[in-house]
């Protein structure tokens, strides 16, 4: 027999164009044990109220286009199962520390344009073998296990929600900006550490963690920013205060094997 | 000066910290070394590297305090100079209370006339 379970949804609701101030509101549904938060949410935007707005693309943990606050802590709606919350009344709230859009529905620009900052991507100073590849770069499996774990953020921002420097500090750049620079300055094919190091090295930079390690025991992906912020701060006194002589690792460039030309399709008469 | 030097600097002043004040403290409050460690020669200079570590741990730490808390595209550089004027300011204070210590010693470590 399939277990179902009445249970109340308090939803938060909030429509910046219509509403003076949030508000919330109550939902009753029937729940079995295979339904995620978001199968709830989407249940009662299909029968019960169809203005209920929310965000979400993939529904298995990759897109982290979910994120939310469910009874409390910052979750990926798709991830959390309603019954394994083992509570009679489920709680949904947008995530803290970014503006709501509406309703459910918060706004990452700020998020990206702190991300665009740090320059996100590997940075290369071969630029003829970037602009014109012979081949790609190896990379040792422990040169891979160096970023690895890092690597795993899907950017959903439930560690910028739950970190309580964020919530003072609205400039901070946040856990996972930092974790993905410590991501890239980790990696071995990356040459772009001094530059991403100047931003990081700021006011409102990596110093400002206080280690409350809110942001790890919230990640959806097991992903650990307070250790890379550690690890990142660890890099920065080795550059910026002892001075360290910068050495550029080097990776060594393969040749692209070689491939068959592809067979040329007969004209048609 | 960057954040990092700052913090670097925090801890060590941390560090410091720990060992002066805590022989400041037996100075006034052991019966038995407190006396010793009053009259020993190296007593003000101790009590100046106190004075100096205490305000820069200090003020570093209500900086950072107050750099999070109002957050502003100028408020972290006005505030990082408010605090090292009140710093600079709170400095010549204590060098000047603490200059009385130096000519009780200063007979100490000259050769007698």
């Amino acid at each position: 027999m399939v277990e179902e379970r009445e249970v109340t949804f308090r939803v938060f609701r909030y429509n910046p164009r219509e509403d003076v101030a949030p508000h919330w509101e109550k939902y009753e549904i029937k729940v079995t044990k295979e339904m995620s938060v978001l199968d709830c949410l989407l249940k009662i935007k299909e029968e019960l109220d169809p203005t209920l707005t929310l965000r979400y693309s993939c529904r298995q943990a990759i897109c982290g286009s979910c994120g939310l606050i469910i009874n409390g802590k910052p979750r990926l709606a798709c991830y959390t199962r309603a019954l394994e919350l083992d509570s009679d009344v489920i709680e949904v709230a947008p995530l803290k520390n970014v503006k709501v859009i509406k309703d459910l529905v918060t706004d990452f620009a700020p998020l990206f344009e702190k991300e665009r900052r740090i320059y996100p991507y590997l940075m290369r100073k071969d630029l003829d073998e970037v602009n014109e590849p012979t081949g790609f770069y190896r990379q040792s499996e422990k040169d891979l296990l160096e970023y690895l774990e890092f690597a795993n953020c899907i950017e959903c921002g439930l560690c910028y929600a739950a970190c309580p420097v964020v919530a003072t500090d609205p400039l901070y750049l946040g856990p996972f900006v930092l974790n993905r620079v410590y991501r890239l300055c980790a990696d071995s094919r990356d040459q772009g550490t001094d530059v991403r190091l100047e931003v990081v090295d700021s006011d409102h930079g990596c110093w400002r963690c206080h280690f409350a390690a809110a942001c790890s025991d919230v990640c959806p992906k097991g992903v650990d920013p307070a250790k890379a912020i550690q690890f990142l701060k660890r890099i920065v006194v080795k550059r910026h205060v002892l001075r360290s002589k910068i050495t550029e690792r080097t990776v060594e460039v393969v040749p692209i094997p070689h491939t068959k030309q592809k067979v040329e399709l007969p004209e048609e008469d | 000066m960057r954040e990092s030097t700052l913090t670097f600097l925090q801890y060590i002043s941390a560090l410091i910290l720990i060992v002066v004040a805590s022989l400041h403290l037996l100075a006034n409050n052991a019966p038995h070394i407190g006396p010793l460690i009053h009259d020993s020669p190296m007593y003000p200079t101790m009590m100046v590297i106190f004075l100096t570590a205490l305000l820069y741990h200090l003020l570093n730490g209500l900086r950072s305090i107050l750099i999070e808390i109002i957050p502003g595209k100028y408020a972290a550089k006005s505030i990082s100079w408010c605090l090292l004027l009140i710093g600079i300011a709170a400095y010549i204070y204590g060098l000047n209370t603490l200059s009385d210590l130096f000519p009780k010693v200063i007979p100490h470590i000259l050769p007698a006339p």
